[in-house]
C-alpha cells in the first residue's frame, strides 16, 4: 500500500506506469527473490552451525542438541521474515502494527507454551515431540541470542543497503513520488469535482452525431490491449515471502521432531 | 437513477473502509540508514572484541583416544574380540586449569541427527508407563523385541548408549591420586524431573519383569547406578545426556564435573593419567573418540567463530556506511517531480 493516496494517482497518472510496464513483477525480480531466499537459507543454517559446532552452554552442558538447534533456527527465521515485511511495508496503519508485532509475540508465546511442563502433563502423547523445556533451556543463553542477532542482521542489512543505493542511483517513479510527498508533507488537495451527471459539452446532440465518432478507436484495436494487474507490488512481495517460507520453513519445522 | 438505491449500496465512509487510517510512513532516508549502519558496525566491533577476549581466556584440552595409530596407548583396545579393555592416557598440564573444570567425551562422524535413528525410541516407556513395557512402540524397530521379549528401553538411541568410563589420576610424587568427579546435574533439569520418570515400583527391578535389556548394554536399566536410587533407571544422568541427541555429527557431551576436594579451584599444573575402559566401538564407521577438559564463561565454551564473525560484519558495516555516504553525496537525489 502506498502512502500516496488515490487522489494523487488521479492527478498524476504517470505513477501507474511501473505497474503497466510490469516493472515489479517480471522474471528478473522473481529470480532476484529466489537468490535472496537462497542466500538467507545458507546464512540461517551455516552461521548457527559454525557458532555452535564446538561450544557448550554457560553452565557447561551441551548446547548443540537437536531441539535447541531447531529452536534457534526457527527463531531466526521468524525474525528475518518479519523484518522483511517490516522493510516492505511503506504505510503503517494500526492493523499493520498489530499483525507484525503480534505475530512475533505469538511465536514466542506459543514456543514457551508448547515447551512448558503443564502442557506436557496434559497431553504427553502430543507434546513429546515438542520436547518440554527446550524453549526455556535454549533461549536463556546469551550465546543463543548473540547468534540470533548476528544471523538476522546479516540477512537484513544487505537488503537495506542495496535498496538505499538503488533509491539513490536509479529511483523509480514511486520512490520519487514518495520523496516528494515526504518533503512537501502533502500534495495540494484538489477538490474532486462531482461526477458529471450531464454532458458538459455545449454542442447539441445533432452536432455530436455528425462528428468523427469512435471509428478510429475500433479499427485501431487499441481496446484489445490486455489489462495489467492492479497490484503487482503486493503480489510479488507475497510471492517472495512464500519462496522464503517454502525454502526454509519445511526444513525447520521438520527438524523440530 | 434512484438516489436511494445508490446510497443503500454505497460502502460506509469511515476511515477504516476508505483506507484513510492514520499511518506512519517510514522512508529509507540517508539520515537514518547511514548513521544506523555506522552504529551497528561499531556495536558489532565492540561485541566481537568482547567475545574474542572471553573466548581466548577459556582453556581447552582435547585428547583423542580412538587408538588407530600403533603408537597410541589405546591401540590394543581396537583389536577385535577385546572386551573390558583398559588403556591409560598420560598428559601434563602446564598452568593451573581454572575451575570448575568440565570433562566431556566427544564423538565424530556420529549422526545422531539421522531421522530413523532419532524417532527410534518409545517416550511412553521413558515416562514410566508400565503398560508400554509389554508392548513397545513399533518406532523402535529393529530394537523392539529380542528372544520374544520386549526391550526396555527400546529403540536405537537407547541401545547405542555410550559406555566408556573414565577415571582421572594426578601423579603426585610418583603416586596416583584420584581426582573426584561430580556427576550430579549434568542433564537438563526438565529432562531429569519431567520428561523421564521411573515407573513407580519399589524395588525398581519388579517393573522390568519379562523384559529384556537393550542388546548392546551390559547391565539392565535398573542397574545403571545401584548406589544411588535417584540416578538409577531412566533418570540416570548419563542416560539422559545420551538421549538428548546432538544436532551435528561431531559433538561432545558432558560426562562429569571436577569441582570437589583439592580440585575445586581447578586442575593444578602437573602430570595426569586418564584411565579409560574402552568399550565403545567407533572404528567401524571411521569415527573418533576424544575427551575434552574445558572451563566455561558467560558465553559458553571456547568458540572463536562468533567473535571473529562479529568483528568482520562490524567492519563491513562501517565500510558500507562509508560507501553509502559516497553514493548519497554523488547521486544527490534529483529534486524533480
Amino acid at each position: 500500500i502506498d502512502c500516496i493516496s488515490h487522489f494523487t494517482f488521479f492527478y498524476y497518472p504517470k505513477l501507474y506506469t511501473p505497474g503497466q510496464r510490469n516493472m515489479y513483477f517480471n522474471r528478473t525480480s522473481f529470480l532476484l527473490c529466489i537468490m535472496q531466499s537462497c542466500y538467507n537459507s545458507l546464512i540461517l543454517f551455516f552461521i548457527p552451525y559454525a557458532a555452535l559446532h564446538d561450544t557448550v552452554r554457560q553452565d557447561g552442558r551441551e548446547i548443540a542438541d537437536y531441539q535447541s538447534f531447531a529452536i534457534l533456527l526457527q527463531t531466526c527465521l521468524i525474525i528475518v521474515v518479519n523484518a522483511q515485511i517490516f522493510l516492505d511495508t511503506w504505510y503503517w496503519t494500526g492493523i499493520n502494527h498489530f499483525f507484525l508485532w503480534g505475530s512475533m509475540a505469538a511465536y514466542f508465546a506459543l514456543t514457551f507454551t508448547m515447551n512448558s511442563n503443564g502442557l506436557f502433563f496434559i497431553f504427553p502423547t502430543m507434546f513429546h515431540v515438542f520436547v518440554s523445556g527446550t524453549g526455556r533451556n535454549s533461549l536463556n543463553q546469551p550465546n543463543t541470542w548473540l547468534i540470533i542477532f548476528l544471523t538476522c542482521l546479516l540477512c537484513i542489512l544487505p537488503i537495506v543497503a542495496l535498496r538505499f543505493i538503488f533509491i539513490q542511483t536509479s529511483p523509480t517513479i514511486n520512490d520519487k513520488a514518495r520523496k516528494y510527498k515526504m518533503r512537501r508533507d502533502e500534495i495540494p488537495a484538489i477538490s474532486l469535482r462531482p461526477p458529471a451527471t450531464r454532458r458538459v459539452s455545449k454542442r447539441s446532440s445533432y452536432a455530436f452525431s455528425h462528428s468523427q465518432g469512435y471509428g478510429d478507436l475500433v479499427t485501431s484495436q487499441k481496446f484489445l490491449d490486455k489489462k495489467t494487474p492492479r497490484r503487482p507490488l503486493l503480489f510479488v512481495k507475497s510471492l517472495c515471502k512464500l519462496a522464503h517460507m517454502i525454502i526454509f520453513g519445511f526444513f525447520v519445522t521438520f527438524t523440530q521432531l | 437513477m434512484k438516489e436511494e438505491g445508490n446510497y443503500a449500496n454505497r460502502p460506509s465512509n469511515t476511515a477504516f473502509t476508505q483506507q484513510r487510517l492514520p499511518a506512519w510512513q517510514p522512508m529509507l532516508s540517508a539520515g537514518v540508514v547511514i548513521p544506523g549502519f555506522l552504529l551497528i558496525g561499531l556495536a558489532f566491533i565492540g561485541i566481537g572484541v568482547g567475545l574474542l577476549i572471553t573466548s581466548r581466556s577459556i582453556q581447552v584440552l582435547e585428547l583423542d583416544y580412538t587408538g588407530t595409530e600403533t603408537s597410541s596407548p589405546c591401540y590394543q583396545c581396537t583389536m577385535s574380540n577385546q572386551s573390558n579393555c583398559v588403556c591409560k592416557l598420560s598428559f601434563s598440564i602446564g598452568t593451573l586449569f581454572k575451575g570448575p573444570v568440565f570433562f566431556y567425551y566427544g564423538l565424530t562422524n556420529y549422526f545422531q541427527n539421522q531421522r530413523k535413528y532419532g524417532v527410534s525410541k518409545d517416550f511412553n516407556q521413558l515416562i514410566g508407563d508400565v503398560s508400554y513395557f509389554k508392548s513397545p512402540s513399533s518406532d523402535c524397530q529393529p530394537y523392539q523385541r529380542v528372544n520374544g521379549k520386549p526391550i526396555v528401553p527400546c529403540g536405537a538411541i537407547a541401545n547405542s548408549m555410550f559406555n566408556d568410563t573414565f577415571k582421572l589420576y594426578q601423579i603426585i610424587n610418583g603416586k596416583e591420586e584420584l581426582v573426584p568427579f561430580d556427576g550430579k546435574g549434568i542433564a537438563w533439569w526438565t529432562d531429569y524431573n519431567i520428561k523421564y520418570r521411573n515407573p513407580d515400583y519399589t524395588p525398581l527391578k519388579n517393573a522390568f519383569n519379562d523384559t529384556e535389556k537393550p542388546v548392546f548394554w551390559t547391565k539392565p536399566a535398573y542397574e545403571l547406578d545401584t548406589s544411588d536410587a535417584s540416578n538409577n533407571g531412566f533418570i540416570n544422568q548419563d542416560f539422559l545426556v545420551w538421549m538428548r541427541r546432538a544436532a551435528l555429527p561431531n559433538f561432545r557431551k558432558l560426562y562429569r564435573r571436577i569441582t570437589e576436594g583439592n580440585y575445586k579451584d581447578g586442575l593444578p599444573a602437573g602430570n595426569y593419567s586418564l584411565e579409560i575402559s574402552y568399550n565403545y566401538p567407533v572404528i567401524s564407521f571411521e569415527g573418533t573418540k576424544k575427551v575434552t577438559f574445558s572451563n566455561v564463561s558467560w558465553m559458553g565454551g571456547q568458540n572463536e567463530f562468533l567473535g571473529i564473525a562479529y568483528l568482520v560484519i562490524g567492519s563491513m558495516c562501517v565500510v558500507m556506511s562509508v560507501v553509502m555516504l559516497i553514493v548519497y553525496a554523488k547521486f544527490r537525489f534529483p529534486e524533480e517531480d
